[in-house]
């Protein structure tokens, strides 16, 4: 997910705007001078200001400089014989999306399907997608949920859904 | 003399020692795999801190963060693979030990060093806090505002990225903190109608979100670090002592560096870090020596990363201000907790405070005899697959950010927050800029508009108080001292 410093500090130009515009809008504190409007609209103008500045590219030069700290780390790493990270496709990049994608499905699910079968689903999704083998990912899915369920649901007593799984024995109602 | 008697009759119960000793295990082993950071072994622990008694929640955070700084130096000796990024400035100085057939020593130094950065760092809060305490109980809100404008600077100055990004991801994280019903007039602000975002972004799972998630992404991205073979090691506390009185020099220097960059905000020892091994470099003998496995650098950077926990807790104390990114999840703690940051802190809560220090001494002092067992078991540690431990923090990032308010929206904050953190590392914008707005946006602009609303629109109160005016010079230097860099920049180029 790299996007050119262009594109993130039109990003923020646009973000800071709304923001200041936004702020504008609401309603003053009757007889004060100053009210909720006057924070939003000092950081989205700042926003919009440092949006700008980042496209047109100031401040470029510093990163730069880390950048070339980290190419020259990395360098000395491969001639170590420890392989860089592979180049693979664009499409490459979307894997990093499971992880907060399997917490939109907790999100959803938690409350229909119980707290032992998402949970369960998030653990096989996540491990297989790290490269684990079936022979790993399976007993990790049955187990790991079932010890969370314990530390959180009998030491913390944080109140897990059972959903359709109800299994009075280890707690869930 | 009461309050150090009830200090240790807090720290003396059976609860804050067990969560002692079990925080203190969790951070080694966190904080030795890699990719796991520090940071993250702490926000993970924010959920379970929620049912502990203060001072024990105070104790796992402190425990699990001193231990998780030295263990990250673990697989960078044996491996080259920083365990934390607090260790990466000297991975390949101790690597290149272990390749001369020392890793013992490697070890040892960032083990015996680590504990006594940490011993002198604590000693410095004893010593800061206090008078810095009786100072600030003097202040107003235009002094606190100053110093809260000035904490955020700082937080920019330091970031070893571009200074306008690190001013925006600032910006991006007041502006989260703008979210919400906690505003001058109660009004709903940017809460697009929707009951969840009334109370605000809440800050610990935007902190799991930013430090857990986004790291299980990266890994995502990222080839599984080869297996650590097995291996035996020799006596690791071998000449520890004969190095100690050897340099004497690089290891006070590394403590009071390490002291100095904890007690700035946003920057922790990550940043100690890097500055001591330059340093050590800088001021060597021998800095031809540097990078072929020689104890200089290692001691220094070693000392140095641990004493910055222990002062990183002064502005977080004081002012809650965060000193680093391990203290902004601990002033949620302690809010949490009913220990409100601030001057009266010291006063009121003196006992506490001294529980707190005692905790510190004895966290350093326990990591000696855990840490040797930790280095013993870290070839089976290592061995640990990572597909198998970042879908358990997935699941945990979810339970635990849910269990801190029952509410599942909470998730929701995680996910997102990942992502933006995520997003941002990787186009080079500093997170823990962001995360310093987050949490001290709603202090900012209290101290902002009490002021204007006290001065009657007037500027010129801002100034007129001493300590105010010193305070409003730093921060107008701070802030303008990115011109100023780039413009002697611009005539030197010129020149040459």
């Amino acid at each position: 997910m790299y996007l050119s410093d262009r594109v993130t500090g039109l990003f923020l130009v646009a973000l800071g705007g709304v923001a200041a515009y936004g702020g504008s809008r609401l309603p003053p504190v009757p007889g004060q001078q100053i009210g909720p409007e006057v924070f939003p609209m000092v950081v989205g103008i700042g926003l919009a200001l440092c949006g700008g500045m980042i496209a047109a590219g100031i401040g470029r030069s510093y990163e730069d400089e880390a950048e070339a700290d980290l190419a020259k780390i990395s360098a000395e790493t491969e001639a170590d014989g420890i392989p860089a990270a592979a180049h693979h496709s664009r499409w490459w990049e979307l894997r990093a999306l499971i992880p907060p994608a399997l917490l939109l499905f907790y999100y959803f699910a938690v409350d229909r399907l119980g707290f032992l079968p998402t949970a369960g689903v998030v653990i096989l999704v996540a491990s297989l997608a790290l490269g684990a083998r079936a022979r790993l990912a399976v007993p990790l899915a049955l187990i790991a949920p079932l010890f969370v369920n314990l530390v959180f649901l009998k030491l913390l007593r944080v109140p897990l859904p059972s959903g359709m799984l109800p299994l009075p024995w280890i707690g869930l109602p | 003399m009461s309050n150090l008697t009830q200090a240790f009759a807090l720290v003396f119960q059976t609860d804050v020692l067990l969560a002692i000793l079990l925080a203190s295990i969790y951070g080694l082993v966190v904080g030795s795999l890699p990719g796991l950071s520090a940071t993250m072994a702490t926000a993970l622990l924010v959920p379970i801190t929620f049912y502990l008694s203060p001072i024990a929640a105070i104790a796992t955070i402190i425990a699990a963060s001193a231990m998780a700084i030295f263990s990250g130096d673990i697989p960078g000796a044996l491996l080259r693979i920083p365990g934390t990024p607090a260790s990466a400035a000297y991975t390949d100085e101790a690597y290149a030990m272990t390749r001369k057939g020392q890793p013992e020593l490697a070890l040892g130094i960032g083990l015996w060093f680590s504990a006594l950065g940490g011993i002198a760092g604590t000693l410095s809060l004893m010593l800061l806090a206090p008078p810095l305490a009786e100072m600030a109980l003097q202040f107003s809100t235009y002094e606190n505002f100053w110093l809260a404008f000035l904490g955020l600077m700082c937080a920019t100055l330091v970031a070893r990225s571009s200074p306008v990004k690190a001013i925006a991801s600032m910006l991006l994280g007041l502006l989260v903190s703008c979210i919400g019903i906690e505003n001058p007039a109660g009004t709903p602000r940017f809460t697009f109608g929707m009951t969840d975002l009334f109370g605000g972004i809440e800050v610990i799972p935007a902190l799991v979100g930013v430090f857990a998630v986004s790291e299980v992404m990266r890994a995502m991205m990222s080839a599984e670090p080869p297996k650590l073979p097995f291996r035996r090691f020799g006596s690791i506390l071998k000449n520890q002592w004969n190095l100690t009185k050897q340099y004497v020099a690089p290891q006070v220097r590394g403590n009071i560096v390490g002291i100095i960059i904890g007690v700035l905000p946003g920057a922790g020892a990550d940043m100690a870090a890097w500055v001591s091994y330059s340093m050590a470099k800088r001021f060597s003998k021998t800095p031809e020596k540097f990078g072929t496995g020689h104890p200089e650098g290692l001691i220094e950077a070693g000392a140095s990363n641990n004493a910055s926990l222990a002062s990183g807790w002064v502005p977080a104390l004081l002012f809650a201000i965060p000193g680093d990114t391990i203290t902004a999840i601990a002033i949620g703690v302690l809010y949490m907790k009913g220990l409100n940051p601030g001057p009266t802190l010291f006063t009121e809560q003196a006992s506490s405070m001294y529980a707190l220090y005692i905790i510190f001494i004895i966290a350093n002092i326990i990591m000696i005899p855990l840490g040797i067992m930790m280095i013993r078991l870290a070839s089976r540690v290592l061995r640990a697959p990572r597909s198998a431990i970042m879908p358990v923090i997935v699941l945990m990032c979810a339970v635990g950010s849910f269990a801190t308010g029952n509410n599942l929206f909470a998730v929701l904050t995680v996910a997102a927050f990942g992502v933006l953190g995520y997003v941002m590392e990787r186009n080079g914008y500093p997170v823990a800029a962001m995360v310093l707005g987050i949490i001290m946006g709603t202090m900012v602009e209290q101290n902002l508009v009490t002021s204007i609303m006290k001065s009657d629109g007037s500027v010129l109160p801002f100034f007129d108080r001493p300590v105010a005016a010193v305070l409003a010079a730093m921060t107008i230097g701070a802030l303008l001292w990115p011109v100023f860099a780039w413009g002697w920049r611009r005539v030197r180029m010129a020149a040459a």
